[in-house]
Protein backbone atom coordinates (compact mmCIF):
# COMPACT_ATOMS: atom_id res chain seq x y z
CA UNK A 1 0.00 0.00 0.00
CA UNK A 2 2.55 2.48 0.72
CA UNK A 3 4.56 1.71 -1.82
CA UNK A 4 1.87 2.23 -3.96
CA UNK A 5 0.93 5.61 -1.98
CA UNK A 6 4.15 6.63 -2.92
CA UNK A 7 4.46 5.86 -6.77
CA UNK A 8 1.05 7.86 -6.67
CA UNK A 9 2.29 10.71 -4.82
CA UNK A 10 5.23 10.55 -7.31
CA UNK A 11 3.93 10.57 -10.46
CA UNK A 12 1.02 13.17 -9.07
CA UNK A 13 3.95 15.69 -8.45
CA UNK A 14 5.44 14.87 -11.86
CA UNK A 15 1.61 15.33 -13.06
CA UNK A 16 1.15 18.79 -11.14
CA UNK A 17 4.86 20.25 -12.30
CA UNK A 18 4.54 19.39 -15.70
CA UNK A 19 2.33 21.82 -17.17
CA UNK A 20 4.71 24.49 -15.53
CA UNK A 21 7.67 22.90 -17.45
CA UNK A 22 5.77 22.82 -20.52
CA UNK A 23 5.01 26.88 -20.40
CA UNK A 24 8.44 26.79 -19.45
CA UNK A 25 10.19 25.27 -22.47
CA UNK A 26 7.42 27.00 -24.45
CA UNK A 27 8.81 30.15 -23.12
CA UNK A 28 12.42 29.37 -23.80
CA UNK A 29 12.18 28.47 -27.10
CA UNK A 30 10.36 31.75 -27.67
CA UNK A 31 13.29 33.17 -26.37
CA UNK A 32 15.21 31.70 -28.34
CA UNK A 33 13.67 31.41 -31.77
CA UNK A 34 14.97 34.67 -33.22
CA UNK A 35 18.57 33.76 -32.16
CA UNK A 36 18.45 30.39 -33.55
CA UNK A 37 16.29 31.25 -36.50
CA UNK A 38 19.26 33.76 -37.74
CA UNK A 39 22.26 31.02 -36.44
CA UNK A 40 20.65 28.58 -38.89
CA UNK A 41 20.02 30.65 -41.96
CA UNK A 42 23.04 32.72 -41.76
CA UNK A 43 25.51 30.00 -40.54
CA UNK A 44 24.38 26.56 -41.19
CA UNK A 45 22.35 26.90 -44.55
CA UNK A 46 25.69 28.86 -45.93
CA UNK A 47 27.48 25.93 -44.40
CA UNK A 48 25.66 23.06 -46.07
CA UNK A 49 25.56 24.90 -49.44
CA UNK A 50 29.64 25.34 -49.32
CA UNK A 51 29.56 21.33 -49.02
CA UNK A 52 27.35 20.98 -52.16
CA UNK A 53 28.87 23.71 -54.39
CA UNK A 54 32.29 22.04 -54.09
CA UNK A 55 31.21 19.24 -56.32
CA UNK A 56 29.39 22.27 -58.68
CA UNK A 57 30.76 24.29 -61.58
CA UNK A 58 28.64 27.21 -61.57
CA UNK A 59 29.19 31.02 -61.40
CA UNK A 60 27.25 33.54 -59.58
CA UNK A 61 25.80 35.96 -61.94
CA UNK A 62 23.90 32.48 -62.88
CA UNK A 63 23.91 30.38 -59.99
CA UNK A 64 20.92 28.32 -61.29
CA UNK A 65 22.82 27.13 -64.31
CA UNK A 66 25.02 24.65 -61.62
CA UNK A 67 26.75 21.39 -62.83
CA UNK A 68 27.42 18.66 -61.35
CA UNK A 69 31.13 17.94 -61.81
CA UNK A 70 31.98 15.49 -58.84
CA UNK A 71 35.46 16.13 -57.48
CA UNK A 72 36.79 18.09 -60.31
CA UNK A 73 37.22 21.02 -58.26
CA UNK A 74 39.24 18.98 -55.85
CA UNK A 75 41.56 17.35 -58.47
CA UNK A 76 42.19 21.14 -60.40
CA UNK A 77 43.47 22.04 -56.57
CA UNK A 78 45.95 19.27 -56.61
CA UNK A 79 46.52 19.67 -60.43
CA UNK A 80 47.09 23.70 -60.92
CA UNK A 81 49.81 25.35 -58.74
CA UNK A 82 47.41 28.20 -57.42
CA UNK A 83 45.99 26.77 -54.20
CA UNK A 84 49.50 25.14 -53.38
CA UNK A 85 50.88 28.40 -53.86
CA UNK A 86 48.51 30.14 -52.05
CA UNK A 87 48.35 28.45 -49.30
CA UNK A 88 51.91 28.44 -49.05
CA UNK A 89 51.92 32.05 -48.88
CA UNK A 90 49.31 32.18 -47.27
CA UNK A 91 51.25 29.95 -44.10
CA UNK A 92 54.44 32.41 -44.32
CA UNK A 93 52.83 35.07 -43.98
CA UNK A 94 50.78 33.35 -40.95
CA UNK A 95 54.29 32.18 -39.58
CA UNK A 96 55.83 35.80 -40.03
CA UNK A 97 53.01 37.34 -38.05
CA UNK A 98 53.31 34.91 -35.31
CA UNK A 99 57.07 35.30 -34.87
CA UNK A 100 56.86 38.60 -34.41
CA UNK A 101 53.54 39.23 -32.46
CA UNK A 102 54.51 36.41 -29.70
CA UNK A 103 58.17 37.78 -28.29
CA UNK A 104 57.05 41.61 -28.64
CA UNK A 105 53.68 40.55 -27.14
CA UNK A 106 54.88 39.11 -24.39
CA UNK A 107 57.62 42.07 -24.13
CA UNK A 108 55.06 44.51 -23.83
CA UNK A 109 52.88 42.77 -21.45
CA UNK A 110 55.72 42.53 -18.86
CA UNK A 111 56.23 45.88 -19.42
CA UNK A 112 52.50 46.53 -19.15
CA UNK A 113 52.57 44.30 -15.40
CA UNK A 114 55.51 45.59 -13.77
CA UNK A 115 55.57 49.18 -11.93
CA UNK A 116 56.76 51.13 -14.17
CA UNK A 117 55.77 54.66 -15.23
CA UNK A 118 54.04 55.62 -18.36
CA UNK A 119 52.25 52.01 -18.24
CA UNK A 120 49.23 53.58 -19.05
CA UNK A 121 50.05 55.42 -22.01
CA UNK A 122 51.76 52.31 -23.52
CA UNK A 123 48.95 50.57 -23.39
CA UNK A 124 46.80 53.21 -24.82
CA UNK A 125 49.16 53.28 -27.48
CA UNK A 126 50.03 50.23 -28.91
CA UNK A 127 45.96 49.60 -28.79
CA UNK A 128 45.62 52.45 -31.51
CA UNK A 129 46.31 50.27 -34.39
CA UNK A 130 44.08 47.16 -32.46
CA UNK A 131 40.64 49.72 -32.92
CA UNK A 132 41.96 50.93 -36.76
CA UNK A 133 40.16 49.28 -39.10
CA UNK A 134 42.05 47.05 -41.71
CA UNK A 135 41.80 48.73 -44.65
CA UNK A 136 42.83 52.13 -42.83
CA UNK A 137 46.03 50.30 -41.80
CA UNK A 138 46.56 48.92 -45.22
CA UNK A 139 45.81 52.57 -46.77
CA UNK A 140 48.61 53.79 -43.66
CA UNK A 141 50.75 51.19 -45.11
CA UNK A 142 50.32 51.82 -48.65
CA UNK A 143 51.78 55.30 -48.14
CA UNK A 144 54.32 54.60 -45.07
CA UNK A 145 55.80 51.89 -47.62
CA UNK A 146 55.71 54.09 -50.87
CA UNK A 147 58.69 53.45 -52.67
CA UNK A 148 59.76 57.69 -53.84
CA UNK A 149 57.85 59.78 -50.82
CA UNK A 150 56.83 57.23 -48.26
CA UNK A 151 57.80 57.62 -44.31
CA UNK A 152 60.29 54.68 -43.94
CA UNK A 153 62.10 54.82 -47.57
CA UNK A 154 62.46 58.49 -45.81
CA UNK A 155 63.75 56.75 -42.42
CA UNK A 156 65.80 54.69 -44.18
CA UNK A 157 67.82 57.01 -46.64
CA UNK A 158 68.19 59.67 -43.70
CA UNK A 159 69.91 56.49 -41.94
CA UNK A 160 72.13 56.35 -45.39
CA UNK A 161 70.89 53.23 -46.90
CA UNK A 162 69.16 52.76 -50.42
CA UNK A 163 65.63 53.19 -50.92
CA UNK A 164 63.64 49.78 -50.77
CA UNK A 165 61.23 48.81 -53.20
CA UNK A 166 58.88 47.00 -50.22
CA UNK A 167 55.68 46.39 -51.71
CA UNK A 168 56.42 46.18 -55.72
CA UNK A 169 59.49 43.67 -54.53
CA UNK A 170 58.71 39.96 -54.79
CA UNK A 171 61.14 39.20 -51.95
CA UNK A 172 59.69 42.05 -50.14
CA UNK A 173 56.19 42.02 -50.24
CA UNK A 174 54.70 39.06 -48.34
CA UNK A 175 57.30 40.70 -45.31
CA UNK A 176 56.13 43.68 -45.65
CA UNK A 177 52.38 43.31 -45.31
CA UNK A 178 53.33 40.38 -42.34
CA UNK A 179 55.36 43.06 -40.31
CA UNK A 180 52.22 45.16 -41.16
CA UNK A 181 49.90 43.00 -39.50
CA UNK A 182 51.70 42.31 -36.50
CA UNK A 183 51.99 45.97 -35.73
CA UNK A 184 48.38 46.23 -36.05
CA UNK A 185 47.96 43.18 -33.91
CA UNK A 186 50.56 43.13 -30.98
CA UNK A 187 48.68 45.48 -28.73
CA UNK A 188 45.91 42.71 -28.88
CA UNK A 189 48.62 40.44 -28.15
CA UNK A 190 50.06 41.81 -24.88
CA UNK A 191 46.27 42.14 -23.99
CA UNK A 192 45.98 38.26 -23.75
CA UNK A 193 49.51 38.12 -22.56
CA UNK A 194 48.39 40.51 -19.65
CA UNK A 195 45.66 38.54 -18.67
CA UNK A 196 48.01 35.36 -18.31
CA UNK A 197 50.20 36.87 -16.10
CA UNK A 198 47.77 38.71 -13.78
CA UNK A 199 46.40 35.05 -13.36
CA UNK A 200 49.67 33.57 -12.35
CA UNK A 201 50.25 33.66 -8.71
CA UNK A 202 53.04 36.01 -7.38
CA UNK A 203 54.15 33.88 -4.46
CA UNK A 204 56.19 31.30 -6.51
CA UNK A 205 58.37 34.07 -7.77
CA UNK A 206 58.55 35.40 -4.60
CA UNK A 207 59.36 32.36 -2.94
CA UNK A 208 61.97 31.69 -5.44
CA UNK A 209 63.60 35.24 -5.60
CA UNK A 210 64.36 34.59 -1.52
CA UNK A 211 65.91 31.47 -2.67
CA UNK A 212 68.35 33.48 -4.79
CA UNK A 213 66.94 33.26 -7.94
CA UNK A 214 67.94 35.84 -10.57
CA UNK A 215 65.13 37.84 -12.41
CA UNK A 216 66.06 36.39 -15.32
CA UNK A 217 65.94 32.87 -13.79
CA UNK A 218 62.17 33.74 -12.23
CA UNK A 219 61.36 34.61 -16.21
CA UNK A 220 62.71 31.82 -17.88
CA UNK A 221 61.67 29.22 -14.81
CA UNK A 222 58.98 30.14 -13.81
CA UNK A 223 56.76 32.67 -15.48
CA UNK A 224 56.97 31.85 -19.35
CA UNK A 225 56.36 28.07 -18.38
CA UNK A 226 53.15 28.68 -16.09
CA UNK A 227 52.00 31.20 -19.39
CA UNK A 228 52.01 27.94 -22.10
CA UNK A 229 48.52 27.99 -22.01
CA UNK A 230 48.53 31.24 -22.41
CA UNK A 231 50.73 31.33 -25.01
CA UNK A 232 48.86 28.65 -27.12
CA UNK A 233 45.67 30.54 -26.70
CA UNK A 234 47.51 33.25 -28.25
CA UNK A 235 49.21 31.69 -30.86
CA UNK A 236 46.48 29.98 -32.18
CA UNK A 237 44.48 33.58 -32.42
CA UNK A 238 46.97 34.96 -34.09
CA UNK A 239 47.11 31.94 -36.67
CA UNK A 240 43.69 31.67 -37.33
CA UNK A 241 43.31 35.89 -37.56
CA UNK A 242 46.04 35.93 -40.07
CA UNK A 243 44.83 32.86 -42.12
CA UNK A 244 41.77 35.06 -42.61
CA UNK A 245 43.79 38.33 -43.69
CA UNK A 246 42.13 39.88 -46.67
CA UNK A 247 42.57 43.47 -46.73
CA UNK A 248 46.16 43.83 -47.29
CA UNK A 249 46.23 41.94 -50.44
CA UNK A 250 43.29 42.88 -51.63
CA UNK A 251 44.65 46.88 -51.01
CA UNK A 252 48.26 46.86 -50.91
CA UNK A 253 49.38 43.71 -53.29
CA UNK A 254 47.17 42.56 -55.41
CA UNK A 255 47.90 39.81 -54.77
CA UNK A 256 51.56 40.29 -56.27
CA UNK A 257 54.19 40.50 -57.28
CA UNK A 258 54.13 37.28 -58.88
CA UNK A 259 51.23 35.91 -56.61
CA UNK A 260 53.49 36.21 -53.48
CA UNK A 261 51.09 37.62 -52.14
CA UNK A 262 48.33 36.15 -53.27
CA UNK A 263 46.38 34.95 -49.40
CA UNK A 264 44.05 32.33 -49.48
CA UNK A 265 40.73 34.63 -48.36
CA UNK A 266 42.02 36.97 -51.26
CA UNK A 267 42.39 34.26 -53.70
CA UNK A 268 38.78 32.94 -52.98
CA UNK A 269 37.06 36.19 -53.62
CA UNK A 270 39.37 36.60 -57.26
CA UNK A 271 37.65 33.03 -57.65
CA UNK A 272 34.48 33.75 -57.09
CA UNK A 273 33.62 37.36 -57.45
CA UNK A 274 36.20 38.16 -59.90
CA UNK A 275 36.93 34.90 -62.28
CA UNK A 276 32.87 33.73 -61.59
CA UNK A 277 34.54 30.22 -60.62
CA UNK A 278 31.90 29.59 -57.46
CA UNK A 279 32.42 25.84 -57.95
CA UNK A 280 36.52 26.09 -57.16
CA UNK A 281 36.09 29.16 -54.87
CA UNK A 282 33.70 26.79 -52.43
CA UNK A 283 36.26 24.11 -52.53
CA UNK A 284 39.25 26.00 -51.48
CA UNK A 285 37.03 27.18 -48.81
CA UNK A 286 36.48 23.77 -47.88
CA UNK A 287 39.69 23.59 -47.74
CA UNK A 288 40.40 26.76 -45.59
CA UNK A 289 37.56 25.64 -43.29
CA UNK A 290 38.89 22.27 -42.93
CA UNK A 291 42.54 24.02 -41.86
CA UNK A 292 40.88 26.11 -39.14
CA UNK A 293 38.93 23.99 -37.66
CA UNK A 294 41.92 21.40 -37.54
CA UNK A 295 43.88 23.93 -35.51
CA UNK A 296 41.08 24.42 -33.17
CA UNK A 297 40.76 21.29 -32.44
CA UNK A 298 44.30 20.60 -31.87
CA UNK A 299 44.13 23.55 -30.01
CA UNK A 300 41.53 21.84 -27.98
CA UNK A 301 43.15 18.70 -27.50
CA UNK A 302 46.56 20.10 -26.35
CA UNK A 303 44.65 22.49 -23.57
CA UNK A 304 41.97 19.21 -22.47
CA UNK A 305 44.63 18.66 -19.50
CA UNK A 306 44.04 21.42 -17.40
CA UNK A 307 47.39 21.60 -15.57
CA UNK A 308 47.04 24.11 -12.57
CA UNK A 309 49.32 25.72 -10.79
CA UNK B 1 63.75 43.87 -14.73
CA UNK B 2 66.29 45.80 -13.50
CA UNK B 3 68.26 47.19 -16.12
CA UNK B 4 64.49 49.09 -17.03
CA UNK B 5 65.54 50.33 -13.67
CA UNK B 6 68.02 52.77 -15.67
CA UNK B 7 65.86 56.04 -16.40
CA UNK B 8 67.63 56.40 -19.50
CA UNK B 9 66.95 53.15 -21.16
CA UNK B 10 63.34 53.24 -19.97
CA UNK B 11 63.02 56.02 -21.97
CA UNK B 12 64.51 55.06 -25.11
CA UNK B 13 62.45 51.88 -24.69
CA UNK B 14 59.00 54.56 -24.37
CA UNK B 15 60.63 56.88 -27.36
CA UNK B 16 60.50 53.41 -29.65
CA UNK B 17 57.10 52.51 -28.64
CA UNK B 18 55.72 56.37 -29.44
CA UNK B 19 57.80 56.16 -32.74
CA UNK B 20 56.48 52.87 -33.80
CA UNK B 21 52.81 52.89 -32.80
CA UNK B 22 52.04 56.42 -32.65
CA UNK B 23 54.24 58.22 -35.24
CA UNK B 24 52.47 56.99 -37.90
CA UNK B 25 49.36 58.22 -36.84
CA UNK B 26 50.78 61.61 -36.76
CA UNK B 27 52.05 61.58 -40.16
CA UNK B 28 48.65 60.56 -41.81
CA UNK B 29 46.83 62.90 -39.83
CA UNK B 30 49.17 66.12 -40.31
CA UNK B 31 49.59 65.06 -44.01
CA UNK B 32 45.71 65.88 -44.07
CA UNK B 33 46.09 69.07 -43.34
CA UNK B 34 49.04 69.57 -46.04
CA UNK B 35 49.04 70.30 -49.85
CA UNK B 36 50.72 67.35 -52.16
CA UNK B 37 53.93 68.70 -52.49
CA UNK B 38 54.11 70.05 -48.71
CA UNK B 39 53.87 66.17 -48.17
CA UNK B 40 56.56 64.85 -50.10
CA UNK B 41 58.85 67.69 -49.74
CA UNK B 42 58.57 67.27 -45.95
CA UNK B 43 59.25 63.21 -46.11
CA UNK B 44 63.40 63.63 -46.99
CA UNK B 45 65.16 64.56 -45.35
CA UNK B 46 63.14 63.71 -41.86
CA UNK B 47 62.44 66.05 -39.74
CA UNK B 48 60.00 67.45 -37.34
CA UNK B 49 58.10 69.01 -40.16
CA UNK B 50 57.03 65.32 -41.24
CA UNK B 51 55.08 64.81 -38.29
CA UNK B 52 53.77 68.56 -38.21
CA UNK B 53 51.23 70.71 -40.41
CA UNK B 54 53.17 74.34 -40.38
CA UNK B 55 50.36 75.83 -42.57
CA UNK B 56 47.55 73.43 -42.23
CA UNK B 57 44.86 73.37 -45.12
CA UNK B 58 41.63 72.50 -45.18
CA UNK B 59 41.74 71.82 -48.82
CA UNK B 60 41.49 68.18 -48.60
CA UNK B 61 38.65 67.91 -46.37
CA UNK B 62 36.81 69.99 -48.51
CA UNK B 63 37.35 68.36 -51.74
CA UNK B 64 36.75 64.87 -50.15
CA UNK B 65 33.42 65.65 -49.12
CA UNK B 66 32.70 67.77 -51.83
CA UNK B 67 34.44 65.27 -54.52
CA UNK B 68 33.29 61.76 -53.05
CA UNK B 69 30.00 60.32 -51.15
CA UNK B 70 32.10 59.84 -48.14
CA UNK B 71 29.38 61.62 -46.07
CA UNK B 72 26.49 59.34 -47.03
CA UNK B 73 28.90 56.32 -46.46
CA UNK B 74 29.64 57.54 -43.07
CA UNK B 75 25.61 57.52 -42.38
CA UNK B 76 25.75 54.78 -43.53
CA UNK B 77 27.91 52.79 -41.10
CA UNK B 78 26.70 54.63 -38.75
CA UNK B 79 23.39 53.09 -39.45
CA UNK B 80 24.61 49.57 -40.24
CA UNK B 81 26.89 49.99 -36.83
CA UNK B 82 23.71 51.11 -34.63
CA UNK B 83 21.35 48.58 -35.49
CA UNK B 84 23.68 45.75 -35.41
CA UNK B 85 24.80 46.54 -32.38
CA UNK B 86 21.04 47.13 -30.51
CA UNK B 87 19.84 43.82 -32.40
CA UNK B 88 22.88 41.67 -31.16
CA UNK B 89 22.33 42.87 -27.69
CA UNK B 90 18.67 41.94 -27.81
CA UNK B 91 18.93 38.26 -29.14
CA UNK B 92 21.82 37.24 -27.78
CA UNK B 93 20.41 38.40 -24.35
CA UNK B 94 17.32 36.65 -24.64
CA UNK B 95 19.12 33.46 -25.69
CA UNK B 96 21.30 33.94 -22.92
CA UNK B 97 18.44 34.37 -20.74
CA UNK B 98 16.63 31.07 -21.96
CA UNK B 99 19.65 28.90 -21.56
CA UNK B 100 20.85 30.05 -18.29
CA UNK B 101 17.45 30.89 -16.29
CA UNK B 102 15.15 28.40 -17.50
CA UNK B 103 14.88 24.52 -17.25
CA UNK B 104 13.95 22.86 -20.48
CA UNK B 105 14.54 20.05 -22.72
CA UNK B 106 17.00 20.34 -25.42
CA UNK B 107 18.64 22.79 -23.69
CA UNK B 108 22.22 21.17 -24.30
CA UNK B 109 21.61 20.57 -27.85
CA UNK B 110 20.54 24.18 -28.76
CA UNK B 111 23.91 25.22 -26.61
CA UNK B 112 25.90 22.53 -28.88
CA UNK B 113 24.44 24.00 -31.81
CA UNK B 114 25.67 26.83 -31.04
CA UNK B 115 29.28 26.35 -29.72
CA UNK B 116 29.89 24.56 -33.15
CA UNK B 117 29.68 28.12 -35.21
CA UNK B 118 32.24 29.18 -32.99
CA UNK B 119 34.55 27.41 -34.78
CA UNK B 120 33.94 28.14 -38.13
CA UNK B 121 36.16 30.61 -39.34
CA UNK B 122 33.65 33.61 -41.10
CA UNK B 123 35.64 34.29 -43.98
CA UNK B 124 35.17 30.45 -45.28
CA UNK B 125 31.51 31.36 -45.88
CA UNK B 126 32.11 34.15 -47.88
CA UNK B 127 30.69 32.58 -50.99
CA UNK B 128 27.62 30.77 -49.85
CA UNK B 129 26.35 33.42 -47.68
CA UNK B 130 26.01 35.75 -50.74
CA UNK B 131 24.01 33.45 -52.31
CA UNK B 132 22.00 33.19 -49.43
CA UNK B 133 21.79 37.00 -48.33
CA UNK B 134 21.92 38.32 -52.16
CA UNK B 135 18.69 35.24 -52.69
CA UNK B 136 16.61 36.87 -49.72
CA UNK B 137 17.20 40.16 -51.58
CA UNK B 138 19.08 41.85 -49.50
CA UNK B 139 22.38 42.93 -51.88
CA UNK B 140 23.07 46.46 -51.35
CA UNK B 141 20.92 47.02 -48.84
CA UNK B 142 21.71 48.10 -45.27
CA UNK B 143 20.34 45.16 -43.63
CA UNK B 144 22.01 42.94 -45.95
CA UNK B 145 25.46 44.43 -44.56
CA UNK B 146 24.51 43.67 -40.39
CA UNK B 147 22.20 40.60 -40.34
CA UNK B 148 24.44 37.61 -41.23
CA UNK B 149 26.04 38.91 -37.68
CA UNK B 150 23.22 39.67 -35.21
CA UNK B 151 23.10 35.88 -34.04
CA UNK B 152 26.84 36.67 -32.65
CA UNK B 153 28.05 33.22 -30.89
CA UNK B 154 30.10 35.46 -29.14
CA UNK B 155 28.14 37.77 -27.80
CA UNK B 156 26.05 34.41 -26.57
CA UNK B 157 29.20 33.01 -24.77
CA UNK B 158 30.24 36.96 -23.44
CA UNK B 159 26.61 36.82 -21.68
CA UNK B 160 25.80 33.66 -20.75
CA UNK B 161 28.95 34.01 -18.56
CA UNK B 162 27.80 37.15 -16.85
CA UNK B 163 24.08 35.42 -16.51
CA UNK B 164 25.61 32.89 -15.14
CA UNK B 165 27.07 35.06 -12.52
CA UNK B 166 23.63 36.29 -11.20
CA UNK B 167 22.26 35.07 -7.80
CA UNK B 168 19.24 32.93 -8.13
CA UNK B 169 17.60 35.10 -5.27
CA UNK B 170 17.79 37.44 -7.59
CA UNK B 171 14.54 36.76 -9.62
CA UNK B 172 12.84 34.40 -7.05
CA UNK B 173 11.58 37.07 -5.29
CA UNK B 174 9.92 38.43 -8.28
CA UNK B 175 8.64 35.16 -8.85
CA UNK B 176 6.84 34.94 -5.75
CA UNK B 177 5.24 38.47 -6.42
CA UNK B 178 3.93 36.37 -9.56
CA UNK B 179 6.55 38.03 -12.07
CA UNK B 180 6.72 36.24 -15.39
CA UNK B 181 9.89 35.46 -17.76
CA UNK B 182 9.32 38.92 -19.56
CA UNK B 183 8.93 40.56 -16.09
CA UNK B 184 12.35 39.19 -14.77
CA UNK B 185 14.41 39.39 -18.02
CA UNK B 186 13.67 42.72 -18.56
CA UNK B 187 13.23 44.09 -14.83
CA UNK B 188 16.00 42.06 -13.06
CA UNK B 189 17.97 40.36 -15.23
CA UNK B 190 19.07 43.11 -17.59
CA UNK B 191 19.88 45.97 -15.08
CA UNK B 192 22.08 43.81 -13.50
CA UNK B 193 24.08 43.17 -16.63
CA UNK B 194 24.85 47.35 -17.81
CA UNK B 195 28.71 46.39 -17.82
CA UNK B 196 28.90 43.67 -20.19
CA UNK B 197 26.20 44.84 -22.06
CA UNK B 198 28.23 48.05 -22.63
CA UNK B 199 31.47 45.16 -23.71
CA UNK B 200 29.46 43.46 -25.72
CA UNK B 201 27.86 46.37 -27.71
CA UNK B 202 31.35 48.41 -27.99
CA UNK B 203 33.23 44.87 -29.44
CA UNK B 204 29.82 45.01 -32.06
CA UNK B 205 30.45 48.41 -32.46
CA UNK B 206 33.72 47.69 -33.43
CA UNK B 207 33.68 45.29 -35.29
CA UNK B 208 30.61 46.49 -37.82
CA UNK B 209 32.22 49.80 -38.26
CA UNK B 210 35.74 47.97 -39.40
CA UNK B 211 34.18 45.21 -41.45
CA UNK B 212 35.48 45.54 -44.80
CA UNK B 213 35.50 42.03 -46.71
CA UNK B 214 31.28 40.98 -46.20
CA UNK B 215 29.95 44.79 -46.92
CA UNK B 216 32.29 44.23 -50.48
CA UNK B 217 30.81 42.08 -51.89
CA UNK B 218 27.42 42.53 -50.78
CA UNK B 219 26.89 45.89 -51.16
CA UNK B 220 28.78 47.92 -53.90
CA UNK B 221 26.31 50.22 -55.05
CA UNK B 222 27.22 53.89 -54.15
CA UNK B 223 24.08 53.80 -51.90
CA UNK B 224 24.44 51.18 -49.58
CA UNK B 225 28.73 51.44 -49.64
CA UNK B 226 29.78 51.91 -46.19
CA UNK B 227 33.02 53.84 -44.84
CA UNK B 228 35.90 51.41 -45.35
CA UNK B 229 34.70 49.90 -49.05
CA UNK B 230 34.02 53.82 -49.58
CA UNK B 231 38.08 54.60 -48.66
CA UNK B 232 39.49 51.41 -50.06
CA UNK B 233 38.20 52.93 -53.50
CA UNK B 234 40.12 55.89 -52.94
CA UNK B 235 43.16 53.71 -54.08
CA UNK B 236 47.10 53.57 -53.67
CA UNK B 237 49.81 55.86 -54.18
CA UNK B 238 50.26 54.87 -57.23
CA UNK B 239 46.44 55.03 -59.07
CA UNK B 240 45.34 58.33 -57.37
CA UNK B 241 47.41 61.57 -57.39
CA UNK B 242 46.36 63.34 -54.40
CA UNK B 243 47.40 61.46 -50.83
CA UNK B 244 46.05 64.55 -48.90
CA UNK B 245 42.52 63.29 -49.60
CA UNK B 246 43.21 59.69 -49.17
CA UNK B 247 44.75 60.71 -45.52
CA UNK B 248 41.89 62.73 -45.17
CA UNK B 249 39.62 60.30 -45.75
CA UNK B 250 41.47 57.38 -43.57
CA UNK B 251 41.04 59.96 -40.75
CA UNK B 252 37.58 60.57 -41.10
CA UNK B 253 36.61 56.77 -41.22
CA UNK B 254 39.29 56.30 -37.82
CA UNK B 255 38.62 59.20 -35.77
CA UNK B 256 34.88 58.44 -34.26
CA UNK B 257 36.26 54.82 -33.12
CA UNK B 258 39.57 56.43 -31.30
CA UNK B 259 37.68 58.55 -29.77
CA UNK B 260 35.13 56.07 -28.09
CA UNK B 261 38.17 53.87 -27.55
CA UNK B 262 39.49 56.52 -25.86
CA UNK B 263 36.68 57.50 -23.76
CA UNK B 264 35.38 53.85 -23.06
CA UNK B 265 38.99 52.08 -23.35
CA UNK B 266 38.67 49.84 -19.88
CA UNK B 267 35.65 47.82 -21.57
CA UNK B 268 37.09 48.13 -25.00
CA UNK B 269 40.01 46.28 -23.38
CA UNK B 270 37.64 43.62 -21.38
CA UNK B 271 35.74 43.29 -24.69
CA UNK B 272 38.80 42.48 -26.66
CA UNK B 273 40.49 39.81 -24.16
CA UNK B 274 37.48 38.34 -23.95
CA UNK B 275 36.63 38.39 -27.97
CA UNK B 276 39.80 36.37 -27.80
CA UNK B 277 37.64 33.03 -27.57
CA UNK B 278 36.26 34.12 -30.58
CA UNK B 279 39.67 34.19 -32.61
Amino acid sequence: MTAIDAQGTVAAARARRTPRQKRDARVAYVFLAPFLFLLLLFQYVPLAMMAKNAFMDYSLLNPDAAKFVGLLNFSDMLYFDDARESLAATFLFALGVVAIVIPLGFALALFLDSKLPARGIVRTIIMLPVVTSAVVVATMWNFLLDPSNGLINGVVTAMGLPRQPFLTSPDQALVMIAIMTAWQQVGFAAILFLGGLQGVPKELAEAARIDGATKAQVLWNITIPLLSRTTLFVVVIMTVFSLQAFAPAFLMTDGGPRDSTNLIVYHIYKTAFVMQNAGYASALSVLLLVIVLGISLLQMWLLRARWNY
Amino acid sequence: MARFRKPLLLAAVLALILVCFFAPFLWIVSNSFKPQLGIFSDVTPISWRTFLPLDPVAENYRSLFARTNILHALLNTAIVAAGQVALTLLLCSMAAYALTRIKFRGSQAVFVLILLTFLLPVEALLVPLYQVVSGLGLSNTLTGIMIPWIASPFGLFLLKQAFEELPRDLEDAARIDGAGHLRIFVSVILPNVKVPLLTLGLVTFLFSWNSFLWPLVIAQSPDAQVIQVAIAQQGSPTQLPNWGETFAGATVATLPLILLFLLLQKYFTQGMAMSGIKG
